[in-house]
């Protein structure tokens, strides 16, 4: 297990060259080799949704996903959807926020990768387009009411 | 009520829907969770468990561990038994050492550990362990523990049984005796549990030098887990600082005794080197702090010919698992709190047994008790409409608590503080145009579709207290919850708590007080957690009460405060303390109301200019209260007493359908109406209402811990587990009764748990609605469509 891969992943627009093990984790190598810690690990078996993030454009268990898989790859996380320079909340982040779509938060980032793509593909989702995207992505604390709420209030912001 | 607190001619924040002071951090990803955190030198800790239900431990040897590249430290049963003690319970005498010392008593309980430089290497230093078990006959059941000649799970208490205890209050034989209808049935509800979406994680370091311990983690209460700490350890109590960190859920079952303690020694074999331990999804399936409610019911239920409910029996045999560390004991005495939920019932016996199985130790979990309790008498109500052929919403009308008789006290002991659960059900039955509902379900019927509708009640016991618990052997009355709310030399204002974020949003409250009482923005004041070592006296969250417990404390710090500013105030203008007033954020004078200075001024005098501040004052900008329920006493000898503060209530109204085929359940309606008093930020109030809902919709329909036979676990993922997604929970339509609490400083009333008390009746309540015509009653939890299926099958369908 100690043979290490060279492995070069792109993180929200950073280059990353790491030497890692074949056996860890995209989410581990986020969180404990690039220090990105946004991206959180509720059930390190691909249900829960919480370690969404997107690879190429995809939404994706980084649970699942090995860091060798990835090499190659342009990573989103959490981190990169706040404005760089101002560190302006994207819109999704501040819908959450506006519609109370979070409690604990755990899972917030999940969900809100999950709707960056959701929206990104389609800009005027109804109710059910949006519970079937979110549908792989687990909350313990909301009921989901107000995340479906969150996510017109952003499809709306985002409209313009 | 809210007005007549606050020294602000408008009231900007308390009781309105304003958004979270926590969230951006928590949106942004950079809230420090656990796992974010990392300390330098820090090892990481992995747990080797039992893979038995029940065996001595021959040996172990864990030598071949230590061999390998990376592993700085292993902990045996033999270090455990040297350096720490077993768990406290209550009652006493179930607990065990953090690993496994003699025997193991359930599948996954701890037998050793190691610490190395990876997570990685840590769980292949496991399989290097060597243990050899000799296996023990499993006890896997409640009634295999009450069996005569039963293996016992602790030998030294001769039995398996915890505690058996009767409580009766008022005459209840005499009310059966007399009564013109019984109905009875038996339940039976299976495990569920907290699973918050971010599991157990801790850090601890020893320091070898001062022989102290730090212990980093997700604690719900950490003053109380430190304290814990001090007694398995050792230490004394002002050697164990616990700092709380965000935490990612907790729902009464995040705790950590066993691993902190694990972590803790391991840091102690490594030299003082901090050691993590994040225990996995896995971890928390197989012996986490998430499973609660294994329990098997008889109840009854007595009336008069007219409807009136006079008595209710309950009997209770609760499998509590391997020990009692989970503290689920507490679960079987807090229904007292409620035990005759919304009605007059003049008499009640509670007869319960607690016994040790060989499944996990229970834990808390949202609710803590009631939950099972009130399907139970819910579901007795309906029986008992049915058979006196009354709708099930008059039935309820007719025996509710009436509007005028609070503070109302029922026969368990406890007082209700106030309450109109006539307006509450009223307004659910308007909302769901109950009516029509019922129309719609004839004419479904009809058409032999499988539609039922429950109209269900509940009362939620808030601001809990310890007296409620001193029939299972926790002792104290009262709950202390302190903050202190600091002024710095330039205005602003922090408050400082001693719990950390949970999700329900206490930060926000705390925020909304200090900034209405002082006329600031909400985003101005801060709100920082303490370690336990430099916090006041806190508890945290638990038992519906932080709500109340910190706008409370908040409150009273803020008014301290103001007494001191006024008297600077009043010292620098040279005018008669009584003279000087806060309004909107100036102290100033009443009969010139220009004249006066701002917080900041104030602030900035006591810090900057002692020589301008009356004779003898502090330059001490800051106040301290530490708050606690009034009016809280010691129980009798039939565990009766004035325990939790507040009584909120709520009335749901559920329409289902089951598939004939499937037996699945859909929810084809799902109205709430809720009254917790004033609502100190509506939106975090709904917020709690429908995340209960969620719960409460996967206890009554997916979730549950299966055993097999011998006790062995098959449930270990959340393959298995049925967590509800966004498919399973209903869209609610929500809305609210306002009573005031008499007994809390803004009449809000604790509602955290909330919904979880209603929802798994209303579910299993409306299941039971579609099945009656069928001549079937589901009475186990949850309704999954193969127990539903098999009912089905049972009156000639499916």
């Amino acid at each position: 297990m100690t043979t290490r891969q060279r492995t070069t992943i792109t993180v929200n627009g950073t280059r990353y060259e790491r030497e890692v093990e074949p056996r860890l984790s995209l989410a581990d190598f986020l969180r404990h080799e690039l220090h990105l810690g946004g991206t959180h690990v509720g059930c390190e078996h691909g249900v829960c949704g919480v370690c969404t993030v997107l690879i190429d454009g995809c939404s994706a268990r980084s649970c699942l996903t090995l860091a060798v898989q990835a090499d190659g790859a342009e990573v989103t996380t959490v981190e990169g959807l706040r404005d760089r320079e101002s560190g302006r909340l994207h819109p999704i982040q501040q819908a959450f926020i506006d519609a109370h779509g979070l409690q604990c938060g755990f899972c917030t980032p999940g969900f809100l990768m999950t709707t960056l793509e959701l929206l990104r593909d389609n800009p005027e989702p109804s109710d059910d387009e949006i519970r079937e995207a979110l549908g792989g992505n687990l909350c313990r604390c909301t009921g989901y009411q107000s995340i479906v709420e969150s996510v017109r209030l952003a499809a709306s912001r985002l409209r313009g | 009520m809210i007005r007549d607190q606050l020294p602000t001619s408008q009231v900007r924040y308390v009781g309105r829907e304003v958004t979270r002071i926590e969230d951006p951090g928590l949106v942004a990803g950079s809230t420090q969770f656990i796992d974010n955190l990392a300390l330098p030198g820090m090892l990481h800790c992995a747990i080797l468990r039992s893979p038995h239900p029940h065996a001595r431990i021959i040996r172990v040897n864990a030598n071949p561990a230590l061999a390998l590249d990376g592993v700085v430290a292993v902990l045996t049963p033999e270090d455990v038994r040297r350096l720490a003690n077993p768990a406290l319970t209550a009652p006493a005498g179930w607990g065990t050492h953090c690993l496994a010392t003699d025997k193991v008593r359930f599948v996954g309980e701890p037998v050793a550990a190691v610490a190395a430089t990876s997570r990685h290497i840590a769980e292949d230093a496991l399989e290097l362990i060597e243990v050899e078990y000799e296996p023990l006959p499993p006890v896997a059941t409640a009634a295999e523990a009450l069996a005569d000649g039963a293996p016992l799970l602790f030998e030294q208490h001769g039995s398996n049984v915890i505690q058996a205890r009767v409580y009766d209050w008022g005459e209840v034989d005499r009310v059966f005796a007399e009564a013109d209808q019984v109905v009875r049935s038996s339940f039976r509800w299976n495990r569920v549990g907290a699973n918050p979406t971010e599991t157990f994680g801790c850090i601890c370091q020893w320091d070898l030098a001062d022989n102290s311990l730090s212990c980093y983690g997700s604690y719900q209460v950490p003053s109380f887990w430190g304290l814990a700490r001090s007694i398995s350890l050792n230490l004394p109590a002002n050697k164990v600082r616990v700092i709380s960190q965000p935490m990612g859920g907790a729902f009464g079952g995040k705790g950590g005794a066993r691993a902190t303690d694990i972590a803790a020694l391991l840091s102690r074999k490594a030299g003082g080197r901090p050691v993590k331990y994040i225990e996995d999804r896995m971890e928390y399936l197989l012996a986490g702090f998430g499973q609660s409610w294994d329990r098997h019911y008889e109840a009854a239920l007595a009336l008069t010919a007219d409807g009136t409910m006079t008595g209710l029996r309950v009997k209770l045999i609760d499998d509590q698992g391997a020990t009692a560390e989970g503290y689920g004991t507490i679960s079987v005495a807090k229904p007292l709190a409620a035990f005759t939920g919304n009605y007059r019932i003049e008499a009640a016996r509670y007869d319960t047994t607690l016994v040790v199985t060989n499944r996990a130790p229970t834990a808390p979990y949202r609710g803590y008790g009631p939950p099972p309790h009130f399907l139970v008498l819910e579901s007795l109500v309906d029986l008992a409409a049915r058979q006196l052929g009354v709708d099930p919403a008059e039935l309820r009308r007719r025996n509710y608590i009436g509007k005028e008789q609070f503070p109302y006290t029922i026969p368990s002991g406890n007082e209700y503080d106030s309450g109109d659960y006539a307006a509450v059900l009223d307004k659910a039955l308007a909302l769901a145009e109950y009516p029509a509902l019922r129309r719609r379900q004839a004419e479904a019927r009809t058409a032999g579709r499988l539609v039922g509708i429950s109209v269900v009640s509940t009362v939620e016991p808030g601001v809990f207290d310890w007296n409620a618990y001193a029939t299972v052997g926790v002792q104290g009355v009262g709950v202390p919850e302190g903050v202190r709310v600091v002024v710095d030399i330039l205005g602003n204002v922090t408050v400082v708590v001693g719990f950390n974020l949970q999700g329900q949003g206490q930060y926000t409250i705390a925020a909304q007080v200090v900034a209405d009482f002082f006329g600031l923005e909400l985003g101005a004041v801060r709100v920082t957690t303490a370690p336990t070592d430099l916090a006041p006296p806190h508890f945290g969250q638990g038992g519906s009460r932080l709500g109340v417990a910190v706008s409370s404390a908040v409150l009273g710090a803020c008014r301290k405060l103001e007494a001191d500013f006024r008297r600077v105030t009043a010292h620098l203008l040279g005018v008669p303390l009584d003279e000087i007033e806060l309004m909107d954020g100036r102290f100033r004078m009443k009969s010139r109301p220009d004249a006066g200075m701002s917080l900041a001024e104030v602030a900035g005098l006591m810090l900057g200019r002692s020589d301008l501040l009356p004779p003898g004052m502090e330059p001490n900008p800051q106040a301290s209260c530490v708050w606690t329920a009034p009016g809280r006493n010691a129980p009798d000898d039939q565990g009766r007493c004035r325990s939790y503060l507040t009584a909120a209530n709520a009335t749901h109204v559920v329409m289902v359908e089951i598939d004939r085929d499937t037996g699945h359940t859909e929810i084809l309606k799902y109205v709430v109406v809720d009254d917790c008093g004033t609502r100190l930020n509506p939106a975090m109030v709904d917020g709690q209402i429908q995340g209960a809902i969620a719960q409460g919709v996967g206890a009554a329909l997916y979730e549950e811990y299966v055993y097999d036979g011998q006790a062995n676990p098959l449930v270990t993922t959340f393959v298995d587990y049925l967590m509800p997604t966004i498919h399973e929970v209903p869209r609610t339509e929500r809305d609210f009764v306002v009573t005031p609490s008499p007994t809390t400083a803004f009449g809000a009333k604790g509602c955290g748990e909330g919904a979880l008390h209603t929802t798994p009746a209303a579910v299993i309540c409306a299941v039971n609605d579609a099945l009656a015509p069928l001549g079937v009653a589901l009475t186990e939890t949850p309704a999954s469509p193969q127990r539903v299926w098999r009912l089905l099958r049972q009156a000639g369908l499916g």
